[in-house]
């Protein structure tokens, strides 16, 4: 079986982390520590998990940053190297699995809760916070907090991986597979949605406009009450899809601040020797890039007792803002099976906008996978919202 | 001995001519047959001018002479104009700080004690310590400024405002309140263009939002057939029905002076002469500069411009009764600026300088430069203007300056946020001036920084109201393509490509005419 | 890179735009607001002071001297009537020739040539820069208005700051080697000041280098130049009176040139001294008679025959 695999690599993930920022070709090149390789299919042992054929698998940010060695080190703990990348999969099953007979066509929730490693349910699973679950790193398979970060359970970059029942959502018929590719984003998106806790009429700011700020943009106007949401979009194309998603207003990042100031009506402090941030703000800001900027920028745009979600992996960023203005800074991290967010992402998923959008994925088969990394590191600048792997194609 | 303003046409024999364009200038060869307005060469000026000074105040128009207005223990009130008066600013001593001693010593004498000075800064920016006193002089300066006794007019100082009443037209007048409640209020004016003075001084210098919105908006300003005319100018009408009001709350004593324009000190002298006069020495020192300028950074291309001063002489000086003192005012101005044109051409040619009324010490932003040639250079007409309706104005300036925060933090949210949705006056007043003229931030930082008013990037946009009604397209020579499509015009690389362009709306070999301005000229066009 | 490219392109445009190398053009539509051309002329004081001084001695030692006496021969003679002067004089001489200039400067005593101005045509010397500078360092010009108009300095004060001044009273050069008519510039400036006036004739240069040619002609033609004796202005003596006394004092001298000393003496206390302005002959004849070198006899021993 073809399969891309990400192996540890020292000198690899040093170079890209020091050096990628000024020469991007390296974090594609020599940097990147993946291989296209060879190796057997993963093999299924237990009952309830089943085989899947890989139709595609999308390229994500956390991907990339951990391709390029920006990722903290605090996941090392929580994955198992080597393994093959891929958590968001659309895929068809092998052979029967319980309810759903071969040839179904699936997404995968990718984050292996306890159901999937064969051990009692903890506390958090109990109650259907399945992204909370605490035994990621036990049970019957290796280390890894999702499908894709595991070496057992195989990645979506290659073509067949293995998955729990439990994290099979099978794809309505009408769909096209780069639809279905959209819908685990969609199901974060969602999840990020539930967590800004908007209430109705508030002021959002959505941080970053790549899939995950632009996801976030779609499930914030479908399922949240928001009044004004102020999308930071850097590109053209990043613009117009914005407002397509429902966006109020786009603005520059460096306009950002001056814009929300503006809209508010609030005050503007200028501190000696670093960023400019406001008295006042918006009710809730989304970072959904996962730089410092944008998460300063978020941390000081928003209202005093206003809610910062972090919905992209995030920088280093100075928090006096969080402690001075009492904010709520909330995580995000993929979806719960509790609050049933696949569902409501298939229904999302059905959008027109998102359909416009999934006929722009771009998609690489496996062995020109420098491309394809290539191709997602500048996505915004080249106008794509998603890469993804294709592995049954060999062009 | 001045020679007047005259219309060059240029021919073969006619060296390039110099275009001013934001922070530098270049020589531009123009198509043969364009007709270039100079302004007349600097007027006669008075050699004695505290004398002069003593003459007005003595002997004034219309009213008792000064000393026999001042009495012990009445409230006196000295108001004068702001540092966007004159253009350059005026090298030490200032006319205005030479005329406020003398009537501080004619109140010294008479035993008044109750004296206050006013900037009349209406909407502008507070000015600087350092800048009030090169205008009063290091004397009254020091008189005054400690005790608080000398300072910026402040629009937004609720307690500090009377409302005076309505006009018959049901304008509100409200000006500042100790100027209102004193027993006589002086102002000193310097009348640069013939758009200032008059009742404009008092009614709109120390006016407050509230009054100034009357005239300060589009319809007012689409009106206004032009400011530099103000028996045409639908914003000097209101002017003068609040200063005709004011007149019966307050006995303003009025001090207007005009000077020359005699605005580029040596070596820079070059600038103001005809190019065929240039000697070897003027075309050395032009192309030196125009090299140095390519090399130089912004910054200190910024401080060359910004640090110059002018050596004015005083032309004229009239005081008393406002209506009267401006009559006379004006008629100088005229002498000085006036220039007589025969009909309108199909494209008009102006380079926008380095410095406008806004932007003294500051940065001459992409708005400022709009209302710098569509405001105030194209409204410089008597009669019609230079182009005609339809027709094509060519503007030279980089629009590169970017904003200044400190000064103009209200513009930048006009460009980038007003500006996005709509660049026509009248739509964008209607839906945005409101926000911009309460946002508590503007108000603050007008208020206790050195900031423009919230609303004050409208005024700008209002002032072009009338060029944006009048011309069929408006095109940037050399300007940032960026900035002159955010504002709705466009932008080519040379004279030749504008006239290019511009050949859509007025054909392939269309009359034009260049403003050659600076100094200012004021076209008299039949 | 740009910026050179630039910078030759701006210059570029100077060039072409003024007419670099050509007088400058006033646009057609601008012709009226002219001011009346009160001065073009290239001051000159500077060309009067210790360095421009001590330059000019080594431009015309080391220049001019060696160029000039390899292209002619000068007899000098009545040297010795300055002897008895010191202060500024005005040399009063005939003009024939670019030629006379240089010879009655390098005739001269070094002290006297030192401090002594030449009047020249302020319209044809002092027109451009480079004349100018080049005359006055050269010649110690001093521009004289051949229209009357108005000057940086005039003569009067260089005389007045000890300069002596040599003065063309015809104005201009001869046509065909005969002396014209005098103006009465210098009678008025010698009344004035009070200076006597130097009479000087000189001959052959008209026959050397005419009007129209820009170098002597070749074989080191023979120059004669004679100093005449002082002319004190008079007490009360006007102008008017002073100048036909210079015409006569140059006509004389042209006579001892012609003859001898006593003669030209005879001849005018006679009133027989001849019209310098020539016989009224066909104007072919007279300048053939002009073009003549003048002979010169041995008038003193020499060691090596020249």
């Amino acid at each position: 079986m073809l399969a891309l695999e990400m192996f540890r690599s020292v000198p690899k993930t040093v170079l890209g982390k020091a050096a990628g920022g000024r020469v991007p070709m390296l974090l594609t090149g020599v940097a990147a520590p993946l291989r296209l390789v060879t190796i057997p299919p993963p093999k299924v042992e237990r009952p309830g998990w089943v085989r899947l054929r890989v139709l595609l698998s999308g390229i994500c940010g956390s991907d990339l940053g951990m391709l390029s060695g920006k990722t903290s080190l605090y996941f090392s703990a929580v994955v198992s190297l080597p393994f093959v990348p891929g958590h968001e999969v659309v895929a068809e099953l092998l052979e029967d699995c319980d309810d759903l007979p071969a040839g179904t066509r699936v997404v995968v929730d990718p984050v292996l809760t306890c159901a999937a490693r064969g051990v009692d349910p903890c506390p958090a699973c109990e109650r259907g916070e399945t992204n909370r679950c605490s035994r990621i790193t036990v049970g019957d398979i290796s280390a890894g907090l999702q499908t894709g970060f595991c070496h057992d359970t195989g990645g979506g970059w290659s073509q067949q991986l293995v998955a729990h029942r439990s994290q099979l959502h099978p794809v309505p018929d009408g769909y096209a597979d780069e639809q279905a590719l959209l819908i685990e984003p969609v199901a974060c998106a969602v999840h990020t949605a539930l967590r800004a806790g908007v209430s109705a009429g508030d002021r959002v700011l959505v941080s970053g406009a790549g899939a995950v700020g632009l996801l976030a943009t779609l499930a914030l106007r479908e399922l949240t009450d928001a009044g004004e949401i102020l999308v930071v979009a850097k590109h053209a194309r990043q613009r117009e899809l914005a407002l397509e998603f429902g966006a109020t207003e786009v603005v520059a990042p460096k306009e950002t601040l001056r814009r929300i100031r503006r809209a508010t009506g609030a005050f503007q402090l200028e501190p000696e020797f670093s960023a400019p941030y406001l008295l006042g703000g918006v009710d809730v800001a989304i970072d959904a890039v996962g730089s410092s900027q944008s998460l300063e920028t978020c941390l000081h745009a928003t209202r005093a007792g206003g809610r910062v979600v972090l919905s992209g992996m995030p920088a280093k960023a100075d928090l006096s803002a969080a402690w001075f203005r009492e904010l709520e800074v909330v995580g995000t991290y993929a979806s719960a099976h509790g609050e049933e967010a696949f569902a409501k992402a298939t229904g999302l998923v059905g959008h027109d906008a998102v359909a416009r959008l999934a006929k722009g994925v771009a998609t690489y088969p496996l062995h020109r996978w420098r491309e394809a990394l290539d191709h997602a590191h500048s996505a915004g600048r080249l106008g794509t919202v998603k890469v993804a792997f294709d592995p049954r194609r060999n062009q | 001995m001045s020679r007047p303003g005259f219309v060059l046409e240029v021919d073969d024999r006619t060296p390039p001519l110099l275009v001013h364009e934001g922070l530098g200038f270049r020589l531009e060869e123009f198509p043969l047959g364009t007709r270039v307005i100079y302004p007349p060469e600097p007027i006669a000026s008075i050699a004695d001018v505290d004398g002069a000074i003593r003459d007005a105040l003595l002997d004034p128009v219309d009213s008792e002479p000064l000393p026999a207005l001042l009495f012990p223990g009445m409230r006196l009130t000295i108001a004068f104009d702001d540092i966007s008066l004159p253009l350059p600013t005026m090298r030490a001593p200032d006319l205005r700080g030479r005329i406020i001693e003398q009537v501080l010593t004619l109140a010294a004498e008479k035993g008044v004690d109750d004296v206050e000075l006013i900037a009349a800064n209406a909407l502008h920016r507070r000015m600087s310590a350092a800048e009030i006193k090169h205008i009063v002089g290091e004397r009254v300066f020091r008189s005054f400024w400690p005790q608080g006794a000398l300072y910026n007019h402040d629009a937004e100082d609720r307690d500090n405002l009377e409302h005076l009443g309505l006009t018959e037209k049901g304008e509100d007048v409200e000006i500042n309140k100790r100027a209102a409640t004193s027993d006589l209020l002086v102002y000193v004016n310097i009348n640069l263009v013939a758009m200032d003075g008059g009742h404009k001084s008092v009614g709109i210098g120390l006016a407050s939002y509230k009054s100034l919105k009357h005239h300060h908006n589009a319809k007012t300003m689409v009106n206004s057939r032009s400011f530099m005319d103000h028996k045409h100018s639908e914003m000097h009408s209101s002017a003068w029905r609040m200063g005709r009001l004011i007149k019966k709350h307050v006995k303003v004593f009025q001090i207007e002076t005009t000077v020359d324009n005699n605005i580029f000190p040596k070596p820079y002298d070059f600038l103001m002469k005809r190019e065929w006069e240039w000697s070897i020495k003027d075309q050395a020192s032009a192309l030196a500069m125009r090299r140095g300028l390519a090399i130089a950074p912004q910054k200190l291309r910024h401080k060359m411009f910004h640090d110059l001063r002018s050596v004015y002489g005083l032309t004229g000086i009239n005081a008393g009764e406002v209506e009267a003192v401006h009559e006379r005012t004006i008629r100088k101005v005229h002498e000085q600026q006036r220039v007589k044109i025969e009909g309108q051409s199909d494209v008009v040619v102006m380079g926008v300088p380095y410095l406008g009324p806004y932007n003294v010490n500051s940065t001459m932003n992409p708005i400022l430069a709009a209302c710098m040639g569509l405001g105030y250079y194209f409204n410089s007409y008597l009669g019609q203007p230079v182009v005609r309706q339809g027709g094509v104005a060519i503007l030279y300036h980089p629009l590169d300056e970017g904003f200044n925060t400190l000064t103009h933090p209200s513009y930048v949210d006009f460009y980038e946020e007003v500006l996005a949705e709509s660049t026509d006056p009248a739509v964008v007043g209607e839906k945005f001036e409101q926000q911009f003229a309460t946002d508590p931030w503007y108000v603050h930082l007008y208020r206790t920084s050195h900031a423009y008013h919230g609303v004050h990037p409208f005024y700008m946009w209002y002032w072009i109201a009338h060029a944006l009604d009048h011309l069929g397209d408006v095109i940037w020579v050399g300007g940032d393509r960026r900035a002159a499509a955010r504002m709705g015009f466009r932008s080519a690389s040379t004279l030749h490509d504008a006239l290019e362009m511009a050949s859509s709306t007025v054909g392939g070999s269309p009359s034009i005419t260049y403003l050659h301005n600076p100094p200012h000229l004021l076209a008299d066009v039949r | 890179m740009s910026f050179w490219r630039d910078t030759v392109a701006d210059v570029r445009q100077v060039k072409r735009g003024w007419r670099w190398g050509h007088r400058a053009q006033v646009p057609r539509s601008a012709e009226e607001f002219v001011p009346p051309a009160s001065s073009s002329i290239y001051p000159n004081d500077w060309s009067r002071t210790p360095w421009a001084a001590a330059a000019r001695e080594v431009a015309q030692k080391v220049g001019l001297e060696p160029v000039f006496r390899s292209q002619v021969r000068t007899q000098v003679s009545g040297l010795s009537v300055l002897d008895g002067l010191t202060g500024p004089v005005i040399f009063v001489a005939n003009h024939a020739s670019h030629l006379d200039t240089p010879l009655v400067l390098l005739s001269l005593p070094d002290e006297w040539r030192r401090r002594t101005a030449v009047a020249a045509a302020a319209d044809y010397f002092f027109d451009t820069w480079w004349r100018a500078v080049g005359s006055s360092l050269l010649f110690n010009t001093l521009p004289i208005d051949r229209r009357g108009g108005t000057l940086s300095a005039t003569p009067g004060e260089v005389l007045g700051d000890g300069w002596s001044l040599l003065i063309f009273p015809e104005g201009t050069r001869s046509t065909d080697g005969y002396l014209g008519s005098f103006r009465m510039g210098a009678a008025y400036l010698a009344v004035e000041h009070g200076v006597p006036v130097v009479p000087i004739v000189h001959r052959g240069t008209f026959a050397a280098m005419p009007r129209g040619v820009s170098w002597p002609s070749r074989g080191r033609r023979q120059l004669t130049i004679r100093f005449g004796e002082p002319l004190v202005p008079g007490e009360g003596e006007s102008a008017r009176e002073l100048a036909p006394r210079i015409k006569q004092a140059v006509a004389r001298l042209l006579d001892e040139e012609e003859t001898d000393w006593y003669a030209s003496l005879r001849r005018s206390a006679a009133g027989q001294t001849p019209d310098p302005a020539g016989p009224d002959i066909a104007q072919w004849r007279r300048i053939w008679t002009s073009s003549q070198s003048p002979a010169v006899g041995p008038d003193r021993p020499r060691a090596w025959g020249r």
